[in-house]
């Protein structure tokens, strides 16, 4: 009676072992970085209804984050401009720009415009930007360099375990309070230290987390309700 | 193998007092401890079968799932959109919660409140602590009112003849019918409306008595205090007054069945007048006295130190009684003189409670200057006229009880309306809110009166039985949704503002009688801004007065004066001899029948709001449904069978009920019997409010209708009723009662006054008398196995409740729902002991242990949530670390970490963690059991009620109490927002409250930090008084009672039981 298995089988046991480690740890290796939002939102780059220039707005005209973002100091949301921000200054600038069509029809109207969303916490993350703003973590480690963007992208995962690196490590993020809307702001522009050189980010931070007594919750109540 | 801990055994106490809470419990029945044994209430875990099989459940899930994933299409990243306003907008700030004040209009005066809104709805009741009659606190109605404003069943089309019409259309009629009643003066014209102390009313009221003069103008409430109000006018010769009982300075007060613990009887400020004098801060601190007569339990009487079960209809005789005690002990001359008009045998008709008639006459005497009685609105007007003659001869005015100055009630009566549309004089009726189809006398008739007229126009939130037939329906608007002005309890003239344009188009009162009035379409607040100006006087500027008072939401010191009001003794001796009434002693065969006000619906205005139908019953904890409420004896004469903790239907734990029928002359109501102990022989109490025949779905086939036997003559109470068993299958209520007991274990502690001051102070081993109760007395030492979460953080979070002031009228149940986006559940769900309520109001009975069948226990209230153990047991079972402890003490709840196993709630010593067995907040409460194929979502005005701060939770989530995180947390980061690039991050003390803290208008529940020595916690959990509960456990809870004290008067027949309950048994070691 022939061998119902022919020889070449023999080695099939150890290859599909083999096939199956190899397939195992790239599901694996791929779940880690596909579904995770390091790959699903960073990048995220919508195009938004009025082609706003952030750019344009801070870099070359030097308007501060808190002049279209008022509320951002008083508030858990950082409230985007109404119409009526944008029309402070285009009811005397740019007055036929093709680009501008979609504010002065929304002024016209009253209908109000639909900037299309980028940063979005799930529903039972409580942020709030006050609790951040106000104690010296500024916009740009959560939004990144947002003065040198054209048109906004999701800069930072902004998952949890991204949070909670901050919350641990505060010291790392914190710089005076009036130069948290600078996105700028490097550790050296604070200049040297009494030792006569320039002090670094740990160094500023450290100081400034014990002289404020910075204590980020790392307990679930801090962000969830 | 299942290790069981053992509780140490409960000492035996031959002849202390026993805690129960329900009849089993009481008699101990196989049934109740079988249900006791498991581990949740029965059913509470079960699928019902016939609704849809597990297998068949399976199979549809499968198929909807294989669809789901066909498209791919949850792949995507939804886009979403963040829309600004386009033009900015006043105080908005996007996310931030804004208050306003405003007031809730009531029958007794306006409630103050603080609105919280956010991005333009109104989310949260909070009472206005400005207010000089308020502390904060609100009640059960208003907290509720909330969801009423959302009710997705309130009415929102205007109807004419049942067809579809709007405003315009009824705009146009009223203007027709202008020149129609100008053309006879308005004699053919009836407005029928509801009790309100709005002065802008009045005036309009006022501008059409002018143009038709002929025009009938009536008040009707189902519950008044037109008696009180008949009495004073002959006794004080004036109308325009109001009688002010003044608690905080009452040291010994006589309830004679009034029950002025409840808010929407009394008002605020006499619950806080009251607590005020209950609080005892220190041992030598003086406690006032209350005495209680009534034939029910009510929270008033279950404050009292002294109560006395006595029939409604009797409740004269005692006030006799309590008379002739007081005029011989006082030589009172006029009050001799009055007594000398009733008949001698009254004196001594009810001979087996004279002793403690006399007695706490003597009390009364004693304090005179310092003592009050009072009279519920309930008794009859010569009642009333008694009890002013008692106060007089107590010397009660001017110290106790004030005269203030309030307008005359205005209109006639409903009876007199009803001649005139009997005799068809009325051809245009408008009704204003109210409900007389249902909820008038039933001798009137009035549904078939109503239809006698040719034109009703209904102004109503709902269309309900009133609506029915009448020519025009039309939406009401909300007080949330409308502008007005009323005035408070204590005359304070306060604003009524819209938190939000009206949801459905409805229109105020206020705007259709102006319309008749003549005047055009209002906008905003002009009606009232004229009202404003004529109150408002000697204000230089107008538009900052006018703003300070939409601000404040009051005008300060607008407050009625003082009346000067003289007790007139003649006046009285006559009322009382022309309406003497001495209705015989109820018996088996010729009962009594007690109309009282429902505390969760009260007259039946509210019986379609879900909060309060699933809010038990502070006494009877009966949620959904009334009851016919008797005693045990009596029930057991009319051979009734009463079934608890049965579960012969394996559908949870029911009370069974048998049906009675009761008939009073030719009227007869069917309903099912609820024994409640405490409730007086012969004599049945059915509360008001239930049977609606055209309601909501919420308010739809629950309880019995007491309407029917209610006549103009008898409103209240009815003698002679005969009551006997109907034949037929029982009916299953739903109580709270049964769930989630404890089985003892001094869990609640109270002691008489005279003892705690005998052992103030702690002992050498740093505990105090009270800390040494039950089985505390006798524990070794607390050792841990668990490490001590270490709790670092500069804010330690803890509250304690004061038993000795809580009344137990569960406002902070309705509030913690409101804050907390607590769904409801149904009655049937809640038989399964799912209800959803984050804080449970206990109330335990107790009774003499040596006595068999006590059936005159006294009642002790206890709020129970989650305790925050430094050693919580439930997190150490949780497998996914979904509860965790923070570093604030706070036992918190990670919802979207937890995957439902219950371990937690199954370990939870105190039972207060509640599990989401279905999607309550998104799916229809009577397709709960129909799973993926049942309706998803809810009405869009219910989603406008949700707090935004707080996560809605899902099916399959365990949930507590979190000490409403979220108010901690937007107070830390509030003063993160002063602290700025300072280290000043230290929450001021005492700045915020929780939900319940906040609303309770006692100020029993006090919450805050108790690592900060001046916090007002810290005070109380360093007091002598203060226990924890289950301390042997070396849970550690930073939750702690403040034990109840009672004060009893050792003169008093049974004065030794009083506040014995614990004490027996806790110094035998």
């Amino acid at each position: 009676m022939a061998n119902i298995f022919p020889k070449w089988t023999n080695h099939l046991p150890i290859q599909i072992l083999v096939a199956g480690g190899v397939l195992f740890i790239s599901v694996i290796a791929g779940m880690t970085y596909y579904f995770t939002p390091k790959y699903t939102r960073v990048g995220y780059q919508p195009v938004q209804p009025v082609p706003f220039s952030h750019s344009i707005h801070v870099n070359q005209l030097g308007l501060d984050c808190r002049y279209c973002h008022s509320q951002v100091e008083n508030a858990a949301h950082s409230n985007l401009p109404t119409t009526q921000t944008c029309m402070n200054c285009h009811s005397q600038i740019k007055l036929n720009s093709p680009r501008l069509a979609t504010v002065r029809d929304s002024w016209k109207t009253g209908q109000p415009i639909a900037w299309v969303r980028i940063h979005e916490a799930p529903d039972y993350v409580y942020f709030n930007h006050s609790a951040h703003v106000n104690r010296g973590v500024s916009c740009v480690s959560c939004h990144g360099q947002i003065n040198n963007m054209a048109v906004v992208w999701h800069h930072e995962p902004q998952s949890m375990d991204w949070c909670l690196t901050c919350h641990r490590a505060p010291e790392n993020h914190l710089r005076p309070v009036n130069q948290v809307t600078n996105l700028n702001w490097k550790p050296e522009d604070e200049g040297p230290g009494k030792d006569g050189k320039l002090r670094t980010q740990q160094e500023i931070g450290e100081q400034l987390k014990v002289a404020w007594n910075v204590n980020p919750p790392v307990t679930c109540a801090g962000c969830h309700r | 193998m299942k290790h069981v801990f053992q509780h140490p055994p409960e000492a035996p106490s031959p002849t202390g007092r026993k805690y129960w809470r329900t009849m089993g419990e009481l008699n101990d029945t196989p049934e109740f401890r079988g249900w006791l044994e498991r581990e949740f209430p029965s059913g509470i875990d079960e699928m019902e079968t016939d609704a849809l099989s597990r297998r068949s459940f399976l199979q549809l899930m499968g198929g909807s799932l294989a669809l789901a994933g066909l498209g791919m299409s949850g792949c995507r990243r939804p886009e979403a959109f963040l829309v600004p306003f386009a033009k900015s907008a006043e105080w908005l700030i996007p996310g931030n919660n804004l208050l306003y004040a405003t007031s809730m209009p009531r029958r007794g005066g306006a409630m103050p409140l603080l609105v919280t809104t956010t991005d333009g709805r109104p989310i949260k009741n909070e009472g206005n602590p400005l207010h000089p009659a308020s502390n904060g606190g609100t009640d059960t109605f208003a907290q509720a009112s909330i969801l009423e404003l959302y009710d997705p069943e309130r009415s929102r089309t205007f109807l004419l003849d049942g067809q579809a019409s709007d405003a315009e259309a009824f705009a146009g009629w009223i203007m027709t019918l202008r020149d129609e009643a100008k053309a006879d003066g308005g004699a053919s014209l009836a407005v029928l409306t509801g009790e309100s102390h709005s002065p802008t009313r009045e005036r309009i009221r006022g501008m059409l008595l002018q143009q038709f003069p002929q025009m009938t103008w009536c008040v009707y409430e189902p519950l008044s205090n037109d008696n009180e109000r008949e009495a004073m006018k002959v006794a004080f010769g004036s109308a325009a007054m109001k009688l002010v009982p003044k608690f905080a300075k009452a040291d010994v007060i006589v309830s004679l069945d009034s029950d002025f613990l409840c808010v929407e009887e009394s008002d605020l400020a006499a619950v806080r007048d009251f607590s005020s004098k209950r609080r005892v801060a220190a041992a030598t601190d003086p406690m006032n006295r209350l005495y209680s007569v009534e034939n029910r339990y009510t929270i008033t009487g279950g404050m009292a130190d002294h109560r006395l079960r006595c029939p409604a209809s009797q409740v004269g005789a005692v006030a006799v009684a309590l008379a002739k005690a007081v005029a011989d002990a006082t030589a009172s001359g006029p009050l001799s003189d009055l007594l000398s008009v009733v008949p001698a045998t009254e004196l001594t008709k009810l001979e087996k409670s004279l002793p403690w008639i006399n007695e706490a006459a003597k009390d009364l005497v004693a304090n005179r200057g310092k003592s009050l009685v009072v009279v519920g609105p309930n008794q009859p007007a010569w009642v009333h006229a008694l009890g002013f003659a008692i106060n007089g001869a107590l010397g009660s005015y001017g110290t106790t009880l004030t005269a203030v100055a309030a307008p005359a009630p205005v209109g006639v009566s409903l009876g007199a309306l009803a001649e005139k549309m009997k005799s068809d004089a009325v051809k245009t009726l408008f009704i204003f809110g109210g409900n007389p189809a249902y909820d008038a006398p039933s001798d009137l008739n009035w549904p078939e009166l109503q239809k006698k007229v040719a034109v009703v126009a209904r102004i109503g939130l709902f269309d309900d039985e009133t609506s029915t037939g009448a020519k025009w329906h039309v939406p009401a608007a909300h007080y949330l949704e409308s502008w007005g002005d009323d005035r408070s309890s204590d005359g304070t003239y306060v604003a009524v503002q819209p938190m939000i344009l009206p949801l459905h188009g409805g229109v105020s009162e206020l705007e259709v009688l102006a319309g008749l009035a003549g005047r055009d379409k209002i906008e905003g607040p002009a009606l009232i801004q004229e009202t404003f100006k004529t109150i408002a006087k000697n204000v230089s500027d107008d538009a900052m007065a006018w703003n300070s008072f939409l601000r404040d939401g009051f005008l300060a010191n607008s407050a009625a004066a003082e009346a000067s009001a003289t007790f007139n003794p003649a006046g009285a001796k006559a009322f009382v001899q022309s309406n003497f009434k001495s209705p015989p002693i109820p018996t088996a065969e010729a009962m009594e029948f007690v109309i009282t006000p429902d505390y969760s619906v009260w007259d039946g205005r509210y019986t379609n709001n879900g909060w309060l139908q699933e809010l038990a019953d502070p006494i009877t904890k009966l949620t959904w449904d009334n009851a016919a409420l008797m005693s045990k004896a009596t029930a057991t004469k009319l051979g009734l069978t009463w079934k608890e903790d049965d579960i012969r239907d394996g559908k949870g734990t029911g009370v069974y009920g048998d049906w009675i029928e009761i008939v009073v002359g030719d009227r007869k109501v069917k309903a099912a019997v609820l024994v409640d102990p405490g409730h007086v022989d012969n004599s049945v109490s059915l509360s008001l409010g239930y049977g609606r025949e055209k309601v909501g779905r919420i308010g739809r086939d629950a309880g019995f209708n007491a309407y029917p036997l209610r006549t103009s003559a008898a409103p209240y109470f009815v003698s002679g009723a005969k009551v006997s068993k109907v034949a037929g299958d029982v009916y299953v209520f739903s109580t709270t009662q049964h769930h989630y007991n404890m089985e003892g274990r001094a869990l609640v502690r109270e002691l008489p006054i005279e003892t705690y001051r005998a052992h103030a102070g702690f002992d050498e081993d740093g505990k105090s008398f009270v800390q040494k109760f039950g089985m505390d007395s006798h524990i070794p030492p607390n050792v841990s196995l668990y490490k001590h979460p270490p709790m670092t953080a500069q804010h330690q979070w803890g509250m304690a409740i004061d038993l000795n002031t809580c009344t137990g009228c569960s406002a902070c149940v309705v509030a913690c729902q409101s804050e907390n986006n607590i769904p409801i559940v149904g009655k049937h769900q809640v038989r399964r002991g799912r209800i959803m309520q984050w804080i449970r109001m206990d109330r335990y009975y107790s009774t003499m242990t040596d006595k068999e069948d006590d059936e005159d226990p006294q009642v002790m209230m206890q709020p129970v949530t989650c305790h925050h153990c430094e050693n919580a047991p439930c997190e150490t079972v949780c497998p996914v670390n979904a509860t965790v402890h923070n570093e604030e003490g706070l036992n918190v709840m990670a919802y979207n970490r937890c995957i439902g196993t219950r371990y937690c709630a199954n370990n939870c010593p105190y039972k207060v963690r509640r599990f989401n067995y279905f999607d309550y907040n998104s799916r229809p409460l009577d397709q709960l059991y129909l799973g993926p194929l049942a309706k998803k979502g809810v009405a869009e005005t219910v989603k406008l009620s949700k707090n935004p701060n707080v996560t809605v939770r899902m099916r399959g989530v365990m949930e507590k109490c979190t000490f409403c995180v979220q108010r901690i947390e937007e107070a830390k980061i509030g003063q993160l927002r002063v602290a700025r690039d300072s280290n000043n991050t230290k929450v001021p003390t005492d700045s915020f409250k929780t939900a319940c803290q906040q609303v309770c208008p006692s100020e029993a529940i006090v919450f805050g930090d108790i690592a900060d020595p001046e916090s007002k916690v810290s005070k109380l959990k360093k007091r002598d008084l203060n226990y924890k509960m289950l301390e042997y456990l070396n849970i550690q809870p930073r939750l702690s009672y403040l034990a109840r004290l009672r004060n009893p008067n050792p003169k008093m027949p049974g004065a030794e039981a009083v506040g014995m309950s614990t004490l027996k048994d806790s110094h035998g070691h």
